[in-house]
């Protein structure tokens, strides 16, 4: 039986690492503390492994194979791809994998119903890079990442996010090894739209809602009100990253999300934030609605 | 246009995924991109778009929307992308100002 042990969600738009000093100097020290302050959050529950979840951005599913998920199943990683380093402007790295721990997984997800393929080939662009550069900018903690289809219509729903989330803490307490300490990772949003008319700006609105829609606690308030729809008004081409963060509220058994930052970063194209569920706070009360 | 009118199989769309992918493909395209077109066996629309570096056409096309902030970068350069780059105003040019400009 191993432990789940935290659970995060931010925001990995490349401007963060590519073109940070652009951005107004009060957006720059929010986000760079805010991001610091989350890395100590992470690490100071010692994680032996960090599974996380993060928008594949069509890199490693081609349109004409998509699922919703894509376990990555490799002892050991490289980032970033070529072609995005010099856009996510961190320098290659390694990072260890958890190939056993994957299989472990995708066999416990696809045996619920999930719609998940494995690859032991993952591209990494920002989806890990820039969070990883802030987080664990050691490289020093294995990775199981998992890739999620939010851009290719239909992308999986919220509810079947969280249903994902419940299902990979059932995973970490039955089936990882004993004595295994987990974190749980959602990376994307919040608003933006690359590929799509509002590429310029970003939906604070939406996006204060949705920080206080995560702080509430209440997982039917989410699976009722966060729909694929609302998401996609916010931002066509990227908002609907934030299924991670619904993921990752799953995992976390309905908590309440604590906000450690968000800056409406109209520089970075992206509404920029992190929170992170604390597991010694109390569970959610149990949902009133079923599963997908 | 928008991410549900997205052409799964429009030849644009493969060889985006791909060149972004190997960096031999990505060689080819920075040199020789009227080959690599040849290769993937694009549509004349297709090309003639890529030539205009044309974005709205390649989205009305059937071009993934997540793509077309890409290809600007595919010509422009990826570094340092913020939104006075090369990339980011060629994007811009196309998708924001021109779609505003026909209001």
């Amino acid at each position: 039986m191993a432990d789940l042990v935290s659970v995060i969600a931010l925001s990995h738009a490349p401007g963060l690492t590519g073109w940070l000093d652009q951005a107004p100097e009060h957006e720059q020290k929010s986000l760079t503390e805010g991001f610091s302050r989350l890395g100590e959050v992470l690490r100071a529950t010692r994680p032996d492994l960090i599974i996380g979840l993060a928008n594949d951005h069509v890199l490693n599913m081609p349109l004409h194979d998509l699922h919703d998920f894509c376990v990555g199943t490799s002892d050991q990683w490289k980032g970033p791809a070529e072609w995005f380093r010099d856009w996510v402007n961190v320098p290659f790295y390694d990072v260890k994998g958890n190939a056993a721990a994957a299989q472990t997984i995708h066999a416990g997800i696809t045996g619920a119903g999930f719609d998940a393929v494995a690859k032991s080939d993952l591209l990494f662009d920002d989806n890990w890079s820039v969070p990883l550069y802030y987080l664990t900018p050691d490289y020093d903690v294995p990775l199981v990442p998992i890739h999620m289809n939010c851009v290719v219509p239909p992308v999986p729903e919220p509810k079947t996010c969280y249903a994902l989330g419940e299902r990979i803490a059932e995973i970490v307490a039955n089936d990882l090894p004993d004595g295994m300490r987990v974190a749980g990772r959602g990376t994307g949003g919040l608003s933006h739209d690359p590929g799509g008319p509002k590429y310029f700006d970003v939906d604070e609105a939406f996006d204060r809602w949705f920080l206080e829609l995560m702080e509430s606690g209440d997982p039917d308030k989410v699976l009722t009100e966060c729909t694929i729809e609302k998401m996609v008004a916010a931002g066509d081409g990227g908002t609907t990253e934030l299924i991670a963060w619904i993921a990752a509220m799953g995992a976390a058994a309905g908590r309440a999300a604590h906000t450690v930052c968000y800056e409406p970063s109209k520089e970075l194209r992206c509404g920029m934030g992190c929170v992170y569920w604390d597991m010694a706070d109390a569970p959610a009360k149990a949902r009133e609605t079923a599963d997908a | 246009m928008g991410i549900a009118n997205t052409n799964r199989d429009l030849p644009s769309n493969r060889m985006i995924f791909e060149v972004r992918r190997d960096p031999a493909k990505y060689g080819t395209f920075a040199e020789n991109f009227e080959a690599i077109m040849e290769e993937y066996g694009l549509s004349e629309a297709e090309r003639q778009a890529f030539r205009d570096l044309d974005i709205r056409t390649l989205g009305a096309l059937g071009v993934h929307p997540y793509f077309l902030p890409q290809v600007s970068r595919l010509f422009h350069g990826t570094a340092y992308n913020h939104n006075k780059s090369a990339a980011a105003q060629a994007y811009g040019k196309s998708m924001v100002t021109e779609q505003e400009g026909d209001d």
